[in-house]
């Protein structure tokens, strides 16, 4: 969890945001951070709040109690005018042509209109658009048309990124494409803060990552530091048993499948004796801690 | 940015986007015709009514009562056309074949015979009736030997003058016509333009474009821009429309327009600009309500309904223009676009009357804008299930 003394001034900060639609409770005191240069990835299923934390920040949800801060500042319009988002479904005009789209949302947010032409150039055809200005959004594929998203998101040159599920439904190399868009722009300085379902790409970019469910703030930090809060766990396979360690003192089993039976091994408890207890079942073919992925933190923290 | 520079752009997306399609174009092409076709046509059917009904008179005999024909003809005001006709024979082809509208024939000392294709108007008959009385008149007094000079004076026809007790207001017919117009054009143009508006915001509702949207901008300023966009380009093409008309009427001179119809306009301008401002922001905020399109129809029921009332009134005011239930119901918001035209044209307004309802109308449109953009920022949260117009009320602002 972030402690206060680890809060710099600069970025965004989001604080003990709490939101209520009806019976429902969307936020239930969600607390994180995106600092410049950071990638951060916000995790989390379905209904866990990761949606109305992002719209909180761009302002189109007032949430019922908590602040949202940027560069140490309580946020304002004006300031919203330096993020970039991109919300989880298309919000664009199906008729309107590409290039005329994306200059558009680029003087809205205060460019001229020569700097929003160029900079409309300029997003399309880096990510692959530059033949297609003139044609209407409907002509394009549902990835393309995710382009275009991420362009409006873009163009005017923004401190911030907020892009909520932007891989969804993206080929491998789209997603390869928009993850080499986000380092650079990590890169250049940007804070970047978006959410996805697909734990690996989020493990791959990500400096920082946010659990939420049921609206609160499961875990957060780098992959390593939260690795480090679980406790570890021993993978052993043995040719020919199964069903062996059930009945093994100071260790839990936390799952079984083919490559074998993961324990998780309580403090205290003597490895060597569970390794002999392995050996005696039969050949020992693998034993060795788990690096535990996203997938399995996130399956760990949401269920424990 | 500026708000206004905000509002700016997003109008002219609207412009733009509307201007662009092809189907705009054609629409106000088509409309511009149907006017000119709408204009031209009474002018011609006219001139072709003022034709002088053509009298064949059979026989020598009538035909000597031509001199007589064409003098009561005159006095009744009918334009007549007397035609030599040969034989009864001749006359029937003629008047089947159109070349006659009447025939005439002498068949005795006090007899004739009328034919006609088919009917026999009221004012030709009585024509023909008086033309052939004086004649045997006439003939009667010769016959007995009774000096024609005379008698002279007891036959001019008695000279009527007319005076007319409770004269209608000066080109009433004009009036009348001018304010069904407006009130007819306000419903068109709002079910139109302002259905335009509804769908544009629930489409933008629907689709999400309204959140990427309004990370930048205010919800006023973009209801705002959308109503001024879009009803730019319906005040362009009712222009176009228009103008068509006018030339077509100056060319054809169907109709002339009165002085006093002409000097309503800049008042019935100012009616239709705060009518269609009021409605489109509350088909605005229908928009705003729907989850999905399908629902918008549901959702613009309660605007549409006073926007036909008003409609609807005009002809009951047209009856009454001084009535005391017009007077007030002309300052109700929705009704004041389409009852206050009727009054001004038709009725008596006082001097503070129109001001009056100018700033109830501007407080009106203020408001509606208001709600329109609550709903249109808070009906987003409800994205599954439609939002109904009480919910959207209790919105924070």
């Amino acid at each position: 969890m972030i402690t206060t003394s680890e809060l710099g001034a600069e970025g965004l900060e989001v604080f003990g945001l709490r939101r209520r639609f009806g019976e429902v409770v969307a936020l239930d005191g969600v607390t994180f951070a995106a600092r410049p240069g950071e990638i951060v990835g916000l995790v989390g299923r379905n209904g866990a709040g990761k949606t109305t934390a992002m719209r909180s920040i761009m302002g189109i949800i007032h949430p019922d109690a908590g602040e949202v801060r940027w560069r140490g500042r309580p946020l304002h319009d004006g300031a919203r005018l330096q993020f970039g988002y991109m919300p989880e479904e298309r919000g664009l005009y199906p008729q309107m042509p590409i290039g005329a789209q994306v200059a558009y949302f680029a003087q809205l947010h205060g460019m001229t209109a020569a700097a929003a032409g160029a900079g409309a150039r300029h997003w399309l055809e880096r990510l692959g658009l530059g033949e297609r200005l003139d044609e209407r959004l409907v002509a394009l594929s549902h990835g393309n048309q995710q382009r275009v998203q991420l362009a409006v998101s873009l163009v005017h040159d923004p401190r911030l990124l907020v892009l909520d599920e932007p891989f969804a439904g993206l080929d491998p190399e789209a997603v390869d494409s928009l993850s080499d868009v986000l380092r650079e722009q990590a890169a250049a300085g940007r804070a970047i803060l978006f959410s996805s379902h697909q734990l690996e790409l989020v493990e791959r970019i990500c400096r920082r990552v946010v659990i939420v469910d049921r609206g609160r703030v499961l875990a957060d930090g780098t992959l390593r530091e939260l690795r480090q809060r679980l406790p570890a766990e021993l993978r052993i396979r043995v040719d020919g048993a199964s069903d062996w360690a059930a009945a093994l003192p100071g260790v839990r089993i936390a799952r079984t499948d083919a490559d074998g039976v993961v324990l998780v091994v309580e403090p205290g408890t003597d490895t060597q004796a569970i390794l002999r207890a392995a050996q005696a079942q039969g050949p020992v073919e693998h034993f060795a801690y788990e690096t535990g992925g996203l997938v399995d933190l996130y399956r760990q923290m949401v269920s424990g | 940015m500026s708000a206004w520079q905000v509002v700016r752009l997003i109008a002219g997306r609207e412009i733009a986007e509307r201007v662009r399609g092809r189907l705009i174009r054609i629409l106000t092409l088509v409309t511009a015709l149907l006017v000119v076709v709408g204009v031209a046509l009474p002018g011609l059917i006219k001139s072709s009514s003022a034709a002088p009904v053509k009298l064949g008179l059979v026989g020598p005999s009538t035909q000597a009562l031509a001199p007589a024909v064409t003098r009561t003809a005159g006095a009744a005001k009918l334009h007549v056309r007397a035609i030599d006709v040969a034989d009864p024979a001749t006359a029937r082809d003629l008047l089947v074949s159109g070349g006659l509208d009447v025939a005439l024939e002498l068949t005795g000392a006090d007899t004739a015979v009328v034919s006609v294709k088919q009917s026999l108007s009221a004012s030709a008959r009585a024509v023909l009736q008086a033309a052939l009385d004086d004649v045997h008149l006439r003939s009667g007094l010769a016959l007995a030997h009774v000096p024609l000079a005379k008698v002279l004076p007891a036959l001019t026809p008695v000279r009527i003058s007319e005076t007319i007790v409770k004269p209608p207001a000066p080109d009433r017919t004009a009036r009348t016509i001018a304010a069904i117009a407006a009130a007819l054009l306000m419903y068109v143009s709002l079910g139109l333009y302002g259905g335009a508006v509804a769908i544009g915001v629930a489409q933008e509702k629907t689709s999400r474009t309204a959140e990427v949207l309004l990370a930048a901008v205010r919800p006023r300023q973009l209801l705002v821009g959308k109503v001024l966009g879009i009803g730019s380009v319906g005040l362009g093409q009712l222009g176009v429309a228009a103008a068509a008309g006018l030339i077509a009427n100056a060319f054809v001179h169907s109709a002339k327009i009165p002085t006093s119809v002409i000097l309503l306009l800049p008042a019935f301008l100012v009616c239709f600009l705060a009518g269609f401002a009021l409605y489109a922001f509350a088909l605005a905020a229908a928009g705003a309500l729907v989850a999905r399109q399908e629902e918008l129809q549901a959702a613009t029921l309660p605007v549409q309904l006073p926007l036909l009332i008003g409609y609807l009134l005009v002809y009951a005011a047209i009856g009454n223009p001084n009535a005391g239930w017009l007077k007030l119901l002309s300052f109700v918001p929705p009704l004041t676009a389409t009852l206050m035209p009727a009054r001004i044209a038709l009725g008596h307004v006082a001097a503070w009357e129109l001001p009056l309802a100018a700033v109830i109308m501007a407080a009106s449109i203020y408001g509606m804008a208001r709600l329109a953009a609550r709903v249109y920022a808070g009906g987003m949260l409800h994205g599954g299930a439609r939002l109904g117009w009480r919910a959207a009320l209790r919105l924070p602002a």
